[in-house]
């Protein structure tokens, strides 16, 4: 398990958070908090992909300290609400390899879109690697971003047609419009 | 042969019946006269001292106190009263405003504590909620619970629990606590935070029953969160007296 520079919330050193809770009105702030949670995690560790299977690899989901891990089940069903509000997707029908998105696909596609416009780099193709890792991008809150996801955002673009994303062998760019 | 009475005989006890009366009555206004007088003074008097004492009582919380219990021993409940002399002093706005503050307390750290905060919680928070105005008046736990009591009115929505040894507890949403769930609270304030069935028989012995009885309804009022990862038992957590969550910031 690796050490993570994260500030956890009081509830993660609260031993009933691990318990999915019996009473609704407390397990829906226990729900809240938990999605909140995962979000911020992911976000500071830069996790794209969670496989549950493997849930207790991340501190997120298993506190040592206080021997306390959240069950496989109640993972998926955080997850499962973090998808309604666009911040998960599954990545295979029996829901165990999911991507978080802190940042929802829109909200990506439009921070990418921004940065674009700004630079007035319409009608050039750029490279994926270029706008996610070059130099350019290097202060942008989607540097670095995971070619996948960020494919997925780049789509949300071109169902607006703002863009066009070109996916060949030797070459993986976008055409911004 | 005895003599009749006569008419003149009934006149005249008549007149002295009257007569009586009338200095009864007389009696009666002079000392209806004395008191409104006397009632007068003491009224001149008390709000002179409240008017001249006013700033003392709206900064000192240990003055406060002592006025309170003052007014109290006489019969006068300064906080009833928001008109008349009393709103000279704004005592009773004093404690309407905190009172406010309080719900907002309640209101604002009730998605984490489910409803209940500690006394020195509440007074933390609320002192920095009124923010870097109001510094001079300092705001003491006896003025909270005298605050918070009022609240009371609005019916079970508002409790102050008892917790032994000074310690208090206000609960904010409906739903009565009884003794049984304020001795949970202070098994719990004194453990970590949490209790079990077993401990409750260890220090309190109670009956298995009597204890999950308790217990589950806590859970269900939303004040207690269950723990199903301890190997032994099942142990029943307090947000409110949990000491992350009450140094929590958000």
């Amino acid at each position: 398990m690796s050490e993570v520079d994260i500030e956890w919330p009081w509830q993660y050193s609260f031993p009933p958070f691990f318990t999915l809770q019996p009473h609704p009105e407390t397990r829906s702030k226990q729900v809240t908090a938990w999605k909140s949670l995962i979000l911020t995690y992911c976000q500071k560790t830069k996790t794209y992909v969670i496989d549950v299977r493997e849930a207790s690899q991340f501190p997120v989901f298993n506190n040592a300290a206080i021997n306390r891990k959240l069950e496989h089940s109640v993972i998926v069903s955080i997850l499962c609400e973090l998808q309604k509000h666009g911040n998960a997707a599954p990545l295979d029908k029996a829901k165990n390899r999911w991507e978080i998105y802190w940042h929802t696909l829109e909200e990506w596609a439009s921070m990418v879109y921004e940065f674009v416009s700004n630079r007035g780099m319409q009608n050039t193709v750029v490279t994926l690697y270029e706008l996610a890792h070059g130099e350019d991008t290097r202060e942008e809150e989607f540097h670095g971003i995971q070619q996948e996801v960020f494919v997925k955002a780049l789509r949300v673009l071109e169902r607006e047609r703002k863009c066009e994303v070109i996916m060949d062998d030797d070459m993986q760019g976008v055409k911004f419009f | 042969m005895r003599r009749r009475a006569g008419l003149g005989a009934i006149q005249k006890q008549k007149l002295e019946q009257e007569k009586y009366k009338d200095k009864g009555n007389e009696i009666q206004e002079n000392q209806f006269e004395q008191m409104t007088k006397q009632l007068e003074v003491f009224k001149i008097n008390l709000e002179e001292f409240a008017t001249k004492h006013k700033n003392e009582i709206r900064k000192n919380p240990e003055f406060r106190k002592q006025f309170q219990e003052m007014c109290a021993s006489i019969g006068v409940d300064p906080l009833s009263s928001g008109k008349g002399f009393w709103s000279v002093l704004g005592i009773g706005d004093f404690y309407y405003e905190l009172a406010v503050q309080i719900v907002e307390v309640c209101l604002a750290t009730n998605y984490k504590n489910g409803g209940l905060i500690g006394l020195d919680e509440l007074r933390t928070r609320l002192i920095k909620a009124r923010g870097q105005s109001k510094q001079h008046q300092e705001i003491s736990k006896d003025d909270l619970i005298r605050a918070a009591q009022k609240l009371k009115i609005f019916g079970s929505g508002f409790n102050v629990v008892p917790m032994g040894k000074g310690k208090y507890m206000v609960q904010s949403v409906p739903g009565e606590l009884s003794m049984d769930h304020s001795a949970i609270l202070q098994q719990a304030e004194k453990n970590q935070a949490f209790v079990s069935v077993s401990y409750l028989r260890r220090e309190l012995s109670w009956e298995m029953e009597r204890s999950q009885k308790a217990l589950e309804h806590m859970v269900n009022q939303g004040l207690a969160w269950v723990d199903l990862q301890n190997p032994q038992e099942k142990l029943y957590y307090f947000p409110s007296l949990f000491t992350a969550c009450v140094n929590a910031s958000s």
